[in-house]
């Protein structure tokens, strides 16, 4: 729509403000939908923590027992890990921020990312759906199998969210590497982006690469569970660690990816609070991605009590150390940003240096539990809880509300009253310690995590845990103090000039709060740093102002959010589905008619939003590297798709290497109808090449005439795929029969399982990837598509490209060897 | 300043620690670095000078340059101009990165160190096979072909190690986490995998036990005790217990009660003589030597044996064992006073210190 005169939603009704929200894909908007949900997830996952703490307080306490602990446990953990500390500083603030320091309107693709938002908010409702039907998760936020595949319908509803939840991170993160690849101010080079970008552009990196664990991992579970298909059931020889080792892939990253984004925001807040650049700019940098890389090489720290060889656990002993030191790197830089500064300790710089002492005490006390010996003596410790505690909720939680208190003039246009952040900040910080030093302590006096009570009579047990207590209490009412702050900011109205703390990034160089379009103004196009705004100032370049009427903005449209809301209708189906093997669990009358509605709204809901053109007028798009925004947040999400495929085909290797899993001398699939298939799948790749050039060259009919042969050729495939699997399936029970009497069998029996698991992965990729061809052929036949706006076919081409790669991965080592 | 108080606190506190007592307060003492324990404790405790050490350094430095910076460079209104606009400092950045890598590197080679000497298997050494399942814990003592639940007795003095694992080849179960927690480090029951720990007890007490992975409603409230006694008591236990048999009960309430328990328990408990069970239950053999009842959880005395006859659910969320409401008072008594006749005489664990 273009813009003639700035949006103002303040005037608006309820239902109109509603209605706004459900059809934007403005990042601003979108940013709010997650810091609003991420900071609310935060609140109920502390009363949480303070029910649990309200437990502890006393030995033998009757307040919360078993199974109902374990689901407030459970909930705690994955509330604040999946719905607060990931989301808050990287999808919260980096929607609402990122563009604006690379002065951009938007993301690369603001519609994905506005269905990313309502997918997050939606796999929040998901998990907690599960207490509608017969309770919660109890099985840790870590469901660690086989635990993970014995219990109720909650673990469903969780393996479910996560899922969803997984897949709207890699649509952010795929965004937002697309945006800093190709969308930045004109000269603004990469070397003169602020840290915060580059710390979310590595968490984004992080995330491609490494959600592939928690995705093979959930994913096996939630079919574990459902179709009794597992590679680590030890009745067919499969291996329970495996599990770990795809959980903690993915998990051990989690955590830089819970840290990076916040070291962004320090370095952002020191530097501004300081009034001098970020030191050593290179180096900030530098660690950033060291820590990224190294980070990916420590995982098994989490299992040295599993049994793993010395060697196996030495390596990880060694990268576990050596990850301290980017890590260090980032606090000394830190301290030189502040080193001869000017400091001016508001709230958001008490927090920075509240993060800095306690995230020193918590990186000391991560490497003292890379000392294997020691790790055996603490591991699912109190020692261990006070350990993440410390580096999460006083590391990177504290800078989550130091990006809140910072950028909160610029998103919501007004003051917030300093003395409640203060009050905030100084019962954190305290409550903090008192709830979280004496744990360390129990660590050392052998207390266990995860244990509703404990027993009256054992060595200081009883005082440390009422501390421990008390000091959760003190958190509560910073807690208070903190909604008092914001609630007191709106009460008191204080209006947020456009720079009120004196930053230099480009956020900072328009209103508070932004207008739809963010800039009114051309900016220079020399960057000599980070810092723009001082830059500019000291050479005396301004800004050219544009007139706002010549802006266009993406139109508004309810189908991101619709086919948000058709994901969630399908997973509750998907949740409430029979448990195969667990006749008393799942099954719940009505399943197929939410799966049925779910797929229906969906599939209907995708399509409207493709047949919906993204702006109103014709725009040109300039892009740094000149190929489409489409083109490259699609490759950058091929990254994951690839890490996903990879880490279950690792699997799978490991199990046929060490012989575990061995393919039937007779009934295996056959070669023969693979070939034929490769032929069918290998065609249409290359249908679809010429079809995209009969687009770009303006020849309409031969283009859908090309899409169509496509999408039947792999409908020719899929319906293969099945008549095979049907085959197979057979075979695959007979051999799960003989398993008990057959080595031979058992060992068929566990790589049918991977079989069906990999090449049925395969096959749901061909549907997505045929379904994003069918998207782009209906946008053909609508004429909603053309030489210039043709992102579904760039991107769902693309993809049908991968698909068929993989295929040949999957010939070879499922069909041939 | 703050924090430097808030950091003496620590200090103090981990002070209580390494200053524990044993025997305060009527229950166990644990600590994790009870050095007279094991040679195991004692090496994790050489580690953690280290490591401390270098890791005070580190916290005095980076907490002294933080308190520097907040007193030294708060702003006080009436600066003229802006700070000095430093962009970095390159021989710093190396230094900083350098040492750490040293220190780092350091604690990784005296890690590296202990993981070979802890590794290597003690010839000789009494192999205990040990089963962890939902909520309770089964030994084996390999080389004497005993068997005994919940409760283990060692001879102080001599290696052991332990092979854990998880199911029986039939019967799977979940994770769990075998941890004697004064004495050695946890190692992980793993359904259809073999781990294994080694440590040899030093000193004589009784050891409290726990599982370090949750596995249910009733992970805390599984638990075990390891009982480290001089080497005559341990040959006059394993040998009374493998020539262990069964006595044919005369005394009316005792006859009750086996009667009673054949009826009742023997379906799924085994006790040698009279019933197989199934594997996958506890083994009641010696149940009269057992000082503890429900898995660790309370003293073996009538006051919560009989309970947890008759009401295992009540007491213990998610055991598999059943209640059994149709029995009374007297069938429970009879039943208690049963399994309580079960045992290797001669032994008493009452007076053993407990840690």
């Amino acid at each position: 729509m273009a813009v003639a005169t700035p949006q103002s939603t303040s005037r608006m009704g309820f239902w109109a403000t509603v209605w706004d929200l459900l059809t934007t894909s403005d990042h601003k908007k979108v940013g709010m939908i997650y810091l609003v949900t991420s900071f609310v997830a935060f609140g109920l996952s502390g009363l949480m923590a303070v029910a649990i703490r309200w437990q502890l307080a006393g030995p033998e306490r009757q307040f919360l027992v078993g199974d109902a602990y374990n689901q407030v446990l459970t909930l705690h953990g994955a509330t604040m890990l999946f719905f607060f500390i990931i989301p808050a500083g990287l999808s919260g603030f980096g929607n609402f921020i990122l563009p604006l320091m690379l002065g951009e309107r938007d993301v690369a693709l603001p519609r994905i990312n506005a269905f990313a938002a309502w997918l997050f908010v939606f796999s929040a409702v998901l998990i907690y759906t599960s207490l509608f039907f017969g309770g919660a998760p109890d099985v840790g936020w870590t469901f660690y199998y086989p635990f993970s595949r014995t219990t109720g319908l909650g673990t469903d509803f969780f393996m479910m969210g996560v899922l969803l939840v997984g897949l709207s991170s890699l649509l952010g993160a795929a965004n937002f590497a697309a945006t800093v690849y190709n969308l930045r101010a004109k000269g603004m080079g990469l070397w003169k982006m602020p840290i915060f970008v580059w710390a979310i552009f590595a968490t984004s990196m992080l995330s491609l690469f490494a959600l592939a664990g928690i995705t093979a991992a959930s994913l096996t579970v939630l079919l574990s569970r459902k179709l009794g298909l597992t590679l680590f059931d030890p009745a067919i020889g499969g291996d329970p660690v495996l599990f770990q080792q795809f959980f903690w892939f993915y998990s051990h990253p989690a955590v830089y990816i819970m840290l990076l984004p916040y070291l962004g925001i320090a370095a952002e807040v020191a530097s501004t609070f300081s009034r001098k650049p970020v030191f050593g700019y290179r180096f900030m940098v530098f660690a950033l991605v060291g820590i990224a890389v190294v980070g990916f090489l420590v995982w098994a720290h989490h299992m040295f009590t599993v049994g793993e060889s010395l060697l196996f656990q030495l390596v990880f002993v060694f990268f576990t150390v050596l990850v301290a030191v980017p890590t260090g790197v980032k606090i000394f830089n830190l301290l030189g940003t502040l080193w001869g500064g000017q400091l001016d300790f508001k709230t958001p710089l008490l927090f920075v240096m509240g993060f800095m002492f306690n995230f020193l005490l918590g990186g000391i006390t991560g490497v003292m539990l890379a000392v294997v010996p020691f790790d055996y003596q603490v591991q699912d410790s109190y020692f261990v809880v006070a350990h993440f505690h410390n580096v999460l909720m006083a590391g990177s939680g504290f800078l989550a509300f130091a990006g809140l208190y910072y950028w909160w003039p610029k998103i919501t246009g007004r003051m917030y009253p300093e003395f409640w952040g203060r009050v905030h900040f100084w019962l954190f910080l305290v409550g903090y310690l008192i709830t979280f030093m004496p744990q360390y302590v129990l660590g050392f006096l052998g207390m266990p995590r995860r244990y509703y009570t404990y027993p009256d009579g054992l060595y200081l047990w009883n005082e440390l845990n009422f501390a421990s207590t008390v000091g959760a209490i003190i958190l509560a009412l910073g807690g208070i103090a903190w909604l008092i702050a914001m609630v007191q900011s709106f009460r008191q109205n204080v209006k947020a000039p456009d720079n009120p703390w004196g930053g230099y990034t480009l956020e900072w160089a328009t209103s508070s709060p932004p207008p739809s379009y963010n800039f009114a103004v051309q900016f220079p196009t020399v960057f000599k740093s980070e810092r723009p705004l001082y830059d500019w100032e000291k050479e005396g370049l301004k800004p050219t102002p544009v007139d706002p009427a010549t802006i266009h903005l993406p139109a508004p449209t309810v189908w991101p959010f619709m086919t948000a809301v058709g994901l969630l209708i399908t997973g509750i189906g998907i949740s409430l589905a029979p448990d195969m093997g667990n006749a008393s669990v799942g099954g719940v009358p009505g399943w197929g008619g939410w799966l049925a509605v779910g797929l229906v709204l969906f599939i209907y809901s995708l399509f409207q939003w493709a047949l919906r053109k993204e702006y109103d007028h014709p725009v040109v798009h300039h892009t740094v590297t000149g190929k489409s925004n489409a083109w490259v947040g699609m490759a950058w999400f091929i990254v994951s798709e690839i890490a996903l495929f990879g880490i279950l085909i690792a699997g799978y290797l490991y199990l046929r290497l060490t012989g575990a899993a061995v393919p039937p001398e007779d009934h295996r699939p056959a070669l023969w109808l693979a070939l034929l298939n490769t032929f069918f799948l290998v065609a249409s790749s290359f249908t679809v090449h010429y079809a995209h050039h009969d687009l770009r060259t303006n020849k309409f009919s031969p283009f859908k005439l090309g899409m169509l042969i496509s999408i039947l050729l792999g409908v020719v495939f899929f319906l293969f795929q099945i008549w095979e699997f049907a085959i197979a399936s057979g075979h695959y029970v007979e051999a799960l029969n003989a398993a008990g009497q057959s080595e031979a069998a058992r060992k068929a029996a566990l790589w049918f399982t991977a079989f069906f698991l990999i090449v049925g992965l395969h096959g749901a990729h061909v549907l997505i990837g045929g379904t994003g061809l069918t998207l782009a052929y209906a946008q053909g036949l609508a004429g909603k598509i053309d030489n210039h706006e043709q992102g579904t076919l760039e991107g769902s081409s693309m993809y049908w490209h991968l698909v068929d790669a993989v295929w040949l991965f999957i010939v070879t080592i499922f069909y041939i060897w | 300043m703050l924090q430097r108080s808030l950091g003496l606190i620590v200090l103090l506190m981990l002070g209580l620690v390494l200053a524990a007592e044993p025997g305060q307060a009527g229950g166990h003492t644990l600590n994790i670095l009870d050095r007279d324990a094991s040679a195991f404790n004692r090496e994790v405790r050489g580690l953690l000078v280290w490591v401390m050490g270098f890791a005070a350094l580190v916290f005095v430095v980076v907490t002294g340059a933080l308190v520097y910076v907040t007193v030294k460079f708060r702003r006080t209104g009436k600066e003229t101009g802006e700070p000095e606009q430093m962009h970095g400092n390159d021989r710093l950045e190396v230094a900083w990165t350098v040492i750490p890598t040293v220190i780092v590197l350091i604690i990784f080679g005296l890690t590296a160190q202990s993981m070979f000497k802890l590794d290597r298997p003690t010839p000789g050494a009494m192999v205990v096979e040990v089963r962890g399942w939902q909520f309770w814990w089964d030994f084996h003592y390999k080389d004497y072909g005993v068997r005994n639940s919940n409760e283990l007795i060692l001879p102080v003095g001599k290696p052991v190690r332990f092979e854990i694992t998880g199911g029986d080849g039939t019967n799977y179960d979940v994770i769990h986490s075998f941890r004697i927690t004064s004495m050695v480090g946890a190692r992980d029951v793993i359904p259809g995998v073999v781990t294994h720990i080694e440590v040899t007890p030093e000193k004589i007490g009784t050891y409290y036990g726990q599982c370090v992975e949750l596995c249910g409603a009733s992970h805390a409230n599984m638990r075990f005790r390891v009982k480290v006694v001089p080497q005559e008591e341990f040959d006059r236990w394993i040998e009374g217990a493998r020539a262990f048999q069964a006595a044919t009960p005369t005394d009316p309430t005792l006859v009750r009660g086996q009667e009673l328990y054949k009826q009742q328990c023997a379906a799924c408990h085994a006790i040698k003589g009279v019933s197989q069970g199934a594997p996958n239950n506890p083994d009641l053999t010696f149940f009269g030597n057992r000082t503890t009842v429900g898995a660790g959880m309370w003293p073996n005395v009538p006051e919560y044996l009989e309970p947890w006859i008759k009401n295992a659910p009540g007491m213990k969320p998610g055991v598999k064992m059943p209640a059994f409401p149709n029995l009374s008072d007297e069938d429970v008594k009879a039943i208690a006073a049963y399994l309580m006749s079960h045992k290797v005489e001669g032994l008493d664990f009452s007076k053993l210190e407990k840690f």
